[in-house]
C-alpha cells in the first residue's frame, strides 16, 4: 500500500525536481559566469560631441598578471561614434567583438563640448538602459572626455579610478567637492527646477614625473598611451552647474565651498582664516524660499570650528586647545559671506536654481508657484546670514 | 485537507502584496504623478470590502460551484465555472509578463535568450496540478519570507527618499486619479482569487473581518512602499519599472558592503513567483471543482494552461509593453466585472436561495 502510494506520487515528485532545477537555472543569471572574451566590463564611459552626433569612449578593465607586482586593474579606451549613444555602443561591439557590459560603470564623464549642448541629449541613453546602474556618478571635464579617460594616471591604474577617488565620501565630507548621480542629476533635470550640478574634472601634469618610471598606471593602454607619457593628475574642485540640461557656468572653489557647506554636507573639511586653517565640527546650512512678502530667499550657513593649524608658529597649548579668535572668526564669516554672495549671483546670472527653489515654492503652495514661476532668480530678494562659532 | 484561517490572512496581509510590487508602480507614477497614493488607497478599500463579501460567503463550508449548482443547476454551475477561470487566465497575463521581465532585467546582466523563461512554467505546471488548499503551507513560508525581505529593503531605503515628493496633494486632478485607478484593476484582484478558496478553508467566527483587516494591512503596505518609492525616484520614477530591486541600493552602506539588499530582493521575487502562477491554479482549481476532483482532470488542465500560456507568451515575447497596455488600459473593465461582479452575484444568488428556502419551509 504504501509502496503503491509512493509509486502513484513519483511521476509529481520528478515533475517537481525537473522543475526546481530548471527554476534554479532560471534565476542563476548563468552563475554570474562572465565570459571574459567576449565581453567588455566598462569602468566608465566619457562623451563628446562630434559633428554627426556624440563619440562615447569607455575605460574598459583589463586583467593584470596575478603577482604582486603586477595585480591590479588595467584598462584600456575604446571609442565608438554615432549619431545617438546607443549607435557608439554598436560600434564598439562591432569593432571589437565584445559584448559592452555597463552593469559596473560607476561613472559617466561629459567633455565641456557634449555639457554645453545638453548633458542630457547623452545621458538619457544611460537612464533608460535597464543594464547600467542610475546611481554611477557623473562629471564634466575641461576640453574632451576622451582625452581625461585616455590619460595616465599618477595615482591609480586607470583614470576612472582615480576619479572616484576625487569623489569619494571623505572628499564630499570635506566640502571641497560636490558629486551627483545619475539619478539625481536626472531628478533635477525633469523636475519643476530644471537644474543641476556636476563636478568639474581639470586635468594637470604631475610636476617631475615620467610614467616609464614607476606610478601607477604603467600599463594603462589605450588610445595614444606610450612609455613616456606624462602622467596627470586631476582636480575636480570646481562645480558645474546646470539649467535645463545645459552647462550654464562653472563654481569656483569658493563658491564649491560655500554650496556644500549651505547643503550641510561638510564634517571635517576646512577653512583658510587669516593666516589660520579652521576644521568645521558642525556643519547646518540651510536655502529657503518665502512667498510672503514678494519673493524672497534666505541663505544660511551655521557653523562649529576650531583651530588646526597657524602659518606662523604658535606656543602647543594654543593649538592643542583648537580656541578660534574673534579675528580669526571674523574673517571666516567674511570670505564665506562673500563666497555665498557670489554664488548667488552665479545662480541668477545663469538661471540655475541650483537650490531647488521653484520645486520648494511647488511642493508647499501651487498658487505661489503659479504666481511667481516666471519670476527670474535675479528678481529674488536675498538674505544671507553666515554664523561662525568657534571652540572657547 | 483545508487552508485554516491563519493561512488566508497570511495570504491577504503579506502575499498577495508582492505582486503589486512590480510594474505597477511605474504605471500609477505615468498616471497620477505624485498623487500615486490615492488610486491605490481606493482599490484597497474596496477591495477589503469585497475581501469580507466573499469571505462571509464562503462560511457555509461550499465552493463556488456547489453554490451556484444548488441554486440553478450543474449546467449553468459549470458555464459559470468556465467563464472565471477564463477571467483568471487572462488576469495572469500581467503578472506572467512582468515576471518575465523582471527576471530577465534583475537577474541576467545582459539581454538573455527569450526562452529562459520556459522553465517557469514547468514550475507552474507542477504548481497547477496540485489542489488550491494543499498551498497553506507555502503561505506560511511566504510570507514570512516577503516580510523580512519587504522589512529589508524598506529598512534600506527610507533614508534614500524625500516623501516632501508628494507634495502637493491633489495635484494631478479627477481625471488622473480616474486613469490611475482604471488601470491599476488589473492589480486588484484578491477577492476573486479568494472566490476559489470558498469551501477549502475552516470558517472561523470573524474570520471575514479579520481578512478584510489583514487585506488592509497588506494595503497599508503597499502604500508605504510607493511613498518610498516616489520619495526616491521623484520625476523619474515612471522610467523604473522593478523599482523594489533597485530602491534599496541607494543605501550608503552599499558601497561598503556591496549589494547585500539582493538577499532581500530575491526572498520578495520569489514570494512574487508563485503570486504569478497563483492565477492560473486558481482557474485549474476552479474547473477543476466543476467537472470532479479527479488528479488526470487536474494534470491535464495544468499541463493544457500552461502550454497555452507560454505559447502566448511567446508570440507576444517582443510586445510586453503592448500587452501589458491593452490589459490594464483597454480591458481594464474586466477585472471589476469579476472581482466586484462576481461575488455580489454570487451574495444575491445566496441571498435569494435563502429566502426562498426560507418561504418553502414556512410553507410545509
Amino acid at each position: 500500500m504504501r509502496k503503491n502510494k509512493f509509486l502513484h506520487s513519483l511521476p509529481l515528485k520528478l515533475w517537481l525536481l525537473l522543475a526546481a532545477i530548471l527554476v534554479l537555472t532560471f534565476f542563476s543569471n548563468d552563475f554570474g559566469l562572465v565570459d571574459i572574451q567576449k565581453t567588455a566590463i566598462i569602468l566608465a564611459a566619457g562623451i563628446d560631441r562630434t559633428e554627426e552626433g556624440f563619440e562615447l569612449t569607455a575605460q574598459i578593465a583589463v586583467p593584470k598578471g596575478s603577482d604582486r607586482t603586477t595585480g591590479g586593474t588595467s584598462s584600456m579606451e575604446i571609442g565608438g561614434q554615432g549619431a545617438t549613444v546607443s549607435d557608439c555602443v554598436s560600434q564598439i561591439y562591432a569593432k571589437t567583438g565584445w559584448v559592452p557590459k555597463f552593469v559596473f560603470c560607476d561613472l559617466i564623464l561629459l567633455g565641456e563640448d557634449a555639457a554645453r549642448a545638453g548633458a542630457f541629449d547623452a545621458l538619457d541613453f544611460f537612464l533608460r538602459n535597464e543594464y547600467a546602474p542610475d546611481s554611477c556618478l557623473l562629471a564634466v571635464c575641461e576640453g574632451r572626455a576622451a582625452d581625461i579617460l585616455g590619460a595616465k594616471s599618477a595615482v591609480d591604474d586607470a583614470s576612472s579610478l582615480a576619479l572616484e577617488k576625487l569623489f569619494s565620501d571623505a572628499a564630499k565630507k570635506s566640502g571641497r567637492v560636490m558629486t551627483t548621480t545619475l539619478r539625481e542629476f536626472a531628478i533635477g533635470y525633469y523636475g519643476v527646477s530644471a537644474s543641476g550640478s556636476m563636478p568639474y574634472v581639470r586635468m594637470q601634469p604631475q610636476q617631475g614625473a615620467q610614467g616609464a618610471q614607476g606610478g601607477a598606471g604603467a600599463q594603462n593602454g589605450g588610445q595614444g598611451s606610450g612609455q613616456n607619457e606624462q602622467e596627470m593628475i586631476f582636480s575636480a574642485e570646481q562645480t558645474a552647474i546646470f539649467t535645463e540640461g545645459k552647462m550654464a557656468g562653472i563654481l569656483d572653489e569658493a563658491e564649491t565651498l560655500a554650496f556644500s557647506l549651505l547643503g550641510g554636507n561638510v564634517y571635517g573639511g576646512t577653512l583658510p582664516a587669516e593666516g589660520a586653517t579652521l576644521s568645521v565640527l558642525r556643519n547646518d546650512g540651510s536655502v529657503t524660499v518665502s512667498a510672503e512678502d514678494g519673493i524672497s530667499a534666505a541663505l544660511n550657513i551655521s557653523l562649529k570650528v576650531r583651530l588646526v593649524n597657524r602659518s606662523t608658529p604658535a606656543a602647543p597649548s594654543d593649538v592643542a586647545k583648537g580656541a578660534v579668535t574673534a579675528e580669526e572668526r571674523a574673517a571666516a564669516e567674511k570670505a564665506l559671506e562673500e563666497a555665498m554672495r557670489s554664488l548667488w549671483t552665479r545662480c541668477a546670472e545663469t538661471g540655475c536654481d541650483l537650490f531647488f527653489l521653484y520645486r520648494e515654492l511647488y511642493r508647499r503652495s501651487r498658487a505661489d508657484y503659479g504666481k511667481w514661476k516666471d519670476t527670474p532668480l535675479s528678481a529674488f530678494a536675498v538674505e544671507i546670514s553666515v554664523s561662525v562659532e568657534g571652540l572657547r | 485537507m483545508k487552508l485554516s484561517a491563519r493561512q488566508i490572512c497570511f495570504f491577504l496581509a503579506a502575499v498577495a502584496p508582492a505582486g503589486k510590487l512590480v510594474l505597477m508602480p511605474s504605471v500609477l507614477a505615468a498616471r497620477a504623478g505624485n498623487d500615486l497614493l490615492f488610486p491605490v488607497l481606493a482599490q484597497i478599500a474596496v477591495q477589503a470590502a469585497l475581501v469580507f463579501a466573499v469571505l462571509l460567503l464562503a462560511r457555509d463550508g461550499r465552493t463556488v460551484y456547489a453554490m451556484i449548482a444548488d441554486m440553478a443547476g450543474g449546467l449553468i454551475a459549470r458555464t459559470a465555472c468556465i467563464v472565471f477561470a477564463a477571467f483568471l487566465l487572462f488576469a495572469s497575463f500581467v503578472p506572467l509578463v512582468e515576471q518575465k521581465l523582471l527576471v530577465q532585467s534583475l537577474f541576467y546582466d545582459t539581454l538573455p535568450s527569450y526562452v529562459a523563461f520556459a522553465p517557469f512554467f514547468l514550475f507552474s505546471a507542477f504548481l497547477c496540478a496540485k489542489p488550491l488548499a494543499a498551498l497553506g503551507r507555502v503561505w506560511d513560508v511566504l510570507a514570512l519570507l516577503f516580510l523580512t525581505g519587504f522589512a529589508g529593503i524598506l529598512l534600506l531605503s527610507v533614508g534614500s527618499a524625500d516623501y516632501g515628493a508628494l507634495a502637493p496633494v491633489g495635484n494631478a486632478g479627477a481625471e488622473r486619479f480616474g486613469r490611475g485607478l482604471a488601470e491599476t484593476t488589473g492589480w486588484f484582484y484578491d477577492a476573486a482569487l479568494l472566490l476559489p478558496l470558498a469551501g477549502k478553508f475552516e470558517y472561523k467566527k470573524g474570520l471575514a473581518w479579520k481578512g478584510a483587516l489583514c487585506s488592509l494591512l497588506g494595503g497599508a503596505l503597499i502604500l508605504f512602499f510607493l511613498a518610498t518609492y516616489y520619495g526616491i525616484f521623484q520625476e523619474i520614477a515612471v522610467t523604473q519599472l522593478f523599482a523594489f530591486a533597485h530602491m534599496s541600493k541607494y543605501f550608503s552602506g552599499i558601497t561598503a558592503l556591496g549589494r547585500i539588499d539582493y538577499l532581500f530582493i530575491f526572498a520578495i521575487a520569489f514570494v512574487m513567483t508563485f503570486c504569478a502562477a497563483m492565477p492560473v491554479q486558481a482557474a485549474a482549481d476552479a474547473l477543476t471543482d466543476a467537472f470532479g476532483r479527479t488528479k488526470p482532470l487536474a494534470v491535464s488542465l495544468s499541463v493544457l494552461f500552461n502550454a497555452a500560456l507560454f505559447a502566448v507568451m511567446l508570440v507576444f515575447n517582443f510586445a510586453p509593453s503592448e500587452t501589458i497596455a491593452a490589459v490594464t488600459r483597454r480591458l481594464f473593465w474586466i477585472f471589476p466585472l469579476f472581482t466586484a461582479g462576481a461575488p455580489l452575484l454570487l451574495w444575491t444568488a445566496v441571498g435569494i436561495g435563502r429566502l426562498i428556502g426560507r418561504k418553502t419551509h414556512a410553507k410545509k
